[in-house]
């Protein structure tokens, strides 16, 4: 008995001495292929995509790898990444929507020496906590969705986002339902996440002070499918308008369910809303008339846009663009557009030095570049500057800008 | 083994330690305190020392909740509200403890404070985690097995719920809290001896995932010493004894109800001290890290490692919270960056999940009382599987007579 | 005013409640008769929908079956019959089969192993399917085609239920009083009652219980999966992980009938719903499970052993 326990024991040393050789190993390993590869090559980098691939919001954050390797891919054809003699990569780091997750992934990137930045995260409960890694690390974070005031709030240099913060989006679009849609009593509804509830928290109050009536709030989950006796309650107070702050699963399902159950007004939410996926779970008939606004220009109006719409369409053929995929395109090319010009001040094989990172760094902030999503620049905070909102419809079955 | 599996005396460890077993400890103690210097020091290794961090957290709740599924047998599904508890404890006070110390005006001692507000949060949120357990265990205890499961897992529910709904305005709901401080006490100070060996590209820094490493493992050892002594105590041996037959214990004096709430209470605590560390090695807490996932997970590392064993439940936590991420970290790392193809990679750590499910299946066929089964726990009666345990001493019969089990279901 | 707005709350509980007393019926029998709670019900569920899904859309589709023949299906009401049997068949048979497979290969090993180990395989096939879906078929939501006419009709001032709500109901409520005699009046329910009192004497007095076992792991996962595609044609969608909330909440619903308990888990599913639906109605959409679960609570000090639960006898 105690011979056959000391054996397990031992076996288990075995194996625990084993992995420790491994590692160890692999570390001294590391540093050679390191010391070797300041060739004469394009110097391979890589950029850090996280978002929820498994768990979570996987359909937005796929879009957002989408959208960050066509980015990339892009990048790589260009003259300037050959000019540079630069070629980029990217690793995905599924983060689950989970913060401790979302944590171990920013520290496996800020781990990677051939890392440039990162274009992540989704989830602004994972943003703010990852963020602070990436500052020690000294690492720059484009988030293309994380609309949480307090990300920028923390006053970190290496963080920035492409998106608005909610205190742009909610007010505008208040003053489009209470101006150019004359609406005068809404109901809000709001999903629970920070996204949702920052924006039904700034809608509600520009709608009040211009006005408009408020007539519930209301909280519901992100994973909620049942909205049955939400709609009942909306019902018995007769609004003209229902917004919604929180992104198109539920949100459709809560449109559907609004039309199904009687209340034939429409319903109106943000960017999450802002997705042809909303259409198809909502049902064409369900969701014509219902408004949604975004940030920046309508993509038909911007000449980069019909491009990204077209080559998107031929490298993803099966797909349809999410909510934050030209985003996460926007903030990608951002990061990749500072390492050329970091590059250009430190050499291209050291961009992935101290250095280098700082000069990455100094770069996004001096961001000057009409992207996808309109004209990006960043503010002292690192929110972008870009804070034209587009109020768009469901007409057709598709989304189209608004016209009076 | 027929033999001992009818003596119903527990089993009192024995005292000595064999040679092995002390090489054993010594080995263990060595690698847990410098493989993760050795991690750190290399730039590509160093965030398995985050990871394990994360499984020092997790090994921690596992420890506690050990105690409530483990010793005394009940099954807990929302052990989570306490971890909450502790985690929003740990900010929520932490914040106005640090508030009330700026009005010291010695410098020196106030920076002192406030840095290790953390230290001062433990005890605090350990007591509010205990008390929370006491609370809800109160009034559900008296539930047989299963009922008290769901309710623990709805008293769970409500603690995010609540959390998520901005709750009497503590919690500032689904936006999230930062936590207090950011820089915990003594760390700058170790960050000023950097050990660096550039001939092998060893350069150790002092990171902030190496001190609360390091605050864990503590924490860690804290729980096992504690655990191991409420084992062999008193109340351990009414936990034993309630477990295998409440009836006949209190017959002999057990009172039930309060050795009970003697075990989730002090379950509840460690899941507190869990709470605090988490919150401030996170830096930032919102009610998405409070899911009745997590309360599954830790359910699944006490099973997995063996119920009532503590090198079990370690191990456990360390499988469960270890695997997806060395999955992932060995899969994108950039150690293979040359060796596999970056899309396969992000498609191995896909598959990471579903091989996880697939390999929870398979090790319970294999091993059902967990990897490491407690010693004591399989040599007693248990109540509630009286049926399991006349089963296997019919197969056991079975095996003695040469005949297949399966011909006595008709 | 508030009375048409409470009558149309309780529509939405009793048809929610439908849903989950089906889902509840499968917990209940499984742990009727194996005294596990089988996580992995609520992936029934979704599977259900799934296949529900691919089986509709595959019938309604002119290339496969002809135009001829979606015209028959979806224009008449014996072709909308005809339609919707067949889907409720192919998924209930197909789950059935998916469920009887999963008892058969996770949990048959461990029938005699410590109680909570069946648990932890059940979690483990949980995480396995939710995986599978999410990697093999698709990780985006799925609408649900409306092939069924939705019409609303008027009961009480502004209060009115829809087809589909009496649909669900009608169906949800033939589907309790067929398993409800089937279980008290046939051989074979006789033998699942027999077993989930006591396996080993049932298996003595020549019961099968590897039958019984496989009979239980076959009803319940085919309710579930019929709940699974009521819930597509309700809501509208599915979703690789729309088994979880459900799953726990029907749990829950058949802890408060009384676990083990058929009639139980029929009750505790409408009570449950019915509860819901009010508490988001009339206090704050938010609060729901809230509500929900502090119910629950009060239920089991109250009644210990839940609403139809026998009183609990302490082991002696």
């Amino acid at each position: 008995m105690s011979m056959g326990k000391f054996k397990k024991y031992l076996s288990v040393v075995a194996v625990l001495a084993a992995v420790a050789l491994v590692v160890t190993g692999c570390g001294a390993s590391t540093t050679t292929t390191t010391g070797g590869g300041t060739s004469t090559g394009p110097v391979s980098v890589t950029i850090g995509i996280g978002a929820p691939i498994t768990q979570g919001a996987t359909a937005l954050g796929l879009g957002m790898e989408r959208g960050a390797k066509l980015a990339i891919t892009d990048m790589n054809a260009s003259a300037e990444a050959k000019a540079a003699g630069i070629t980029f990569t990217s690793t995905t780091g599924d983060d689950q929507g989970d913060p401790k997750t979302g944590v171990n992934v920013a520290n496996q990137f800020a781990s990677n020496p051939n890392l440039v930045g990162v274009m992540g995260h989704l989830n602004s409960g994972v943003s703010i906590p990852a963020s602070a890694v990436y500052s020690r690390a000294n690492i720059v974070m484009i988030s293309p969705a994380s609309t949480n005031p307090a990300l920028t709030l923390q006053g970190l240099k290496n963080v920035f986002r492409v998106c608005t913060i909610d205190s742009v989006q909610g007010p505008a679009a208040a003053d489009r339902a209470t101006g150019d849609l004359g609406k005068k009593a809404v109901f809000i509804v709001d999903d629970s996440t920070p996204y949702g509830t920052g924006l039904a928290d700034e809608f509600g109050k520009e709608f009040t002070a211009k006005g408009g009536k408020v007539l519930g709030r209301e909280k519901t989950g992100d994973k909620d499918t049942d909205f049955k006796a939400l709609v009942t309650k909306i019902k018995a107070t007769n609004p003209d308008l229902v917004y919604y702050g929180g992104v198109y699963n539920a949100g459709a399902l809560l449109s559907k369910q609004l039309k199904d159950g009687g209340v034939k007004v429409p319903m109106m939410g943000g960017d999450g809303l802002y997705d042809g996926q909303y259409i198809k779970l909502a049902g064409a008939a369900n969701a014509e008339g219902d408004f949604a606004t975004s940030v920046g220009l309508p993509l038909a109006q911007l000449p980069a846009g019909e491009k990204f719409t077209t080559e998107f369409k031929a490298a993803y053929p099966n797909d349809e663009i999410a909510a934050y995929d030209a985003y996460s395109y926007d903030a990608a090319t951002v990061i990749m557009k500072a390492v050329l010009v970091a590059a250009g001040k430190v050499t291209a094989a050291k961009v992935t030095s101290p250095e280098g990172r700082a000069a990455i760094i100094s770069a996004v902030a001096a961001t000057n570049y009409t992207g996808i999503t309109g004209a990006i620049a960043f503010d002292a905070k690192g929110d972008t500057t870009n804070k034209a909102i587009t109020l768009y419809v469901v007409k057709g079955g598709v989304w189209i800008p608004f016209v009076k | 083994m027929a033999g001992s599996k009818m003596d119903i005396r527990t089993n009192v460890q024995s005292k000595g330690w064999s040679r092995g077993k002390i090489a054993f400890a010594i080995f263990l103690g060595v690698l847990v305190v410098f493989a993760p210097v050795l991690l750190q020091g290399f730039q590509t290794m160093s965030f398995f020392v985050r990871v394990l961090g994360i499984i020092g957290i997790y090994v921690l709740l596992a420890l506690g909740l050990n105690i409530v599924v483990g010793y005394a047998g009940l099954l807990d599904l929302g052990y989570v509200a306490f971890y909450a508890m502790g985690a929003y404890a740990a900010v929520i006070l932490g914040e106005k403890f640090v508030t009330a110390v700026q009005m010291i005006s010695n410098v020196g001692l106030r920076d002192f404070l406030v840095s290790s507000q953390f230290i001062v949060m433990l005890p605090v949120a350990a007591i509010i985690a205990a008390l929370t357990g006491l609370a809800l265990g109160t009034p559900v205890l008296r539930l047989r097995g299963d009922y008290l499961a769901i309710v623990t897992l709805g008293f769970g529910e409500i603690i995010r719920i609540l959390a998520t709904n901005d709750f009497l305005g503590l919690t500032k709901g689904a936006y999230g809290m930062m936590a207090p401080v950011a820089q915990p006490l003594g760390l700058s100070q170790l960050q000023l001896l950097p050990v660096a060996i550039p001939a092998i590209g060893f350069n150790f820094i002092f990171s902030v995932n190496l001190y609360w490493y390091y605050i864990v493992v503590l924490l860690i050892v804290l729980a096992v010493f504690v655990v191991r002594r409420l084992d062999n105590s008193r109340l351990g041996r009414a936990w034993v004894a309630m477990r295998e037959d409440e009836v006949a214990a209190s017959s002999v004096g057990v009172n039930i109800m309060t050795s009970k709430l003697w075990a989730f209470a002090l379950g509840a605590l460690w899941g507190g001290l869990a709470g605090v560390v988490f919150a401030n090695a996170q830096g930032f807490v919102s009610p998405e890290s409070f899911t009745f996932m997590e309360s599954v997970f830790i359910v699944t590392m006490v099973v997995l490692g063996g119920m009532g064993s503590i090198p079990g439940v370690i191990v456990g936590a360390a499988l469960i919270a270890g695997i997806p991420e060395m999955i992932r970290g060995v899969a994108q790392s950039p150690l293979l960056a040359g060796v596999i193809d970056p899309t396969l990679a992000s498609a191995i750590s896909g598959y990471r999940y579903l091989v996880f499910g697939l390999l929870m299946v398979i090790m319970m066929a294999v091993r059902p009382q967990g990897m490491i089964p407690s010693t004591r726990r399989a040599q007693e009666l248990h109540p509630e599987d009286e049926k399991v345990l006349e089963e296997e001493d019919q197969s056991l019969w079975d095996l003695k007579h040469g005949a297949d089990r399966s011909e006595h279901d008709l | 005013m508030a009375l048409d707005t409470l009558m149309q709350q309780m529509v939405n509980g009793i048809t929610l409640g439908g849903m989950y007393a089906l889902i509840a019926l499968g917990y209940t029998l499984v742990y009727g008769i194996m005294l596990m709670i089988n996580f992995a019900h609520s992936e029934m569920f979704m599977a259900g929908a799934y296949v529900g899904l691919f089986t509709l859309t595959g019938l309604t589709n002119p290339k496969l079956v002809g135009s001829g023949t979606v015209a028959f299906l979806t224009k008449n009401g014996i072709g909308l019959v005809l339609l919707f049997t067949i889907v409720f068949l192919i998924a209930g048979v197909a789950i059935g089969l998916l469920g009887v497979i999963i008892e058969r290969t996770a949990y048959r090993p461990l029938r005699n192993a410590p109680r909570l180990a069946p648990l932890i395989s059940a979690i483990g096939v949980s995480i396995f399917l939710q995986n599978a879906v999410l990697l093999w078929v698709d990780s985006k939501a799925l609408p649900f085609p409306q092939v069924f006419p939705i019409v609303n009709i008027k009961i009480f001032g502004n209060a009115s239920i829809s087809t589909l709500q009496i649909f669900i109901l009608v169906s949800v409520v033939l589907i309790l009083i067929v398993l409800d005699t089937f279980v008290s009046k046939t051989r074979i329910g006789k033998a699942m009652r027999a077993t989930s009192q006591d396996r080993d004497a049932a298996g003595l007095m020549g019961v099968n219980i590897n039958t019984v076992i496989a009979l239980a792991f076959f009803i319940g996962p085919a309710l579930g999966a019929v709940a699974g595609i009521f819930n597509g044609m309700y809501y509208g969608t599915v979703n690789w992980n729309m088994g979880f909330l459900p799953g726990i909440k029907s749990f829950t619903a058949a802890v408060i009938g009384g676990i083990g308990n058929l009639r139980g888990a029929m009750l505790g599913g409408f009570v449950l719903g019915i509860i819901e639906s009010l508490a988001a109605g009339f206090l704050a959409t938010g609060y729901k499970d809230v509500v929900a679960f502090v119910i629950l609570i009060l239920v089991l000090i109250f009644r210990p052993g839940g609403l139809l639960g026998e009183s609990v006898v302490e082991k002696v």
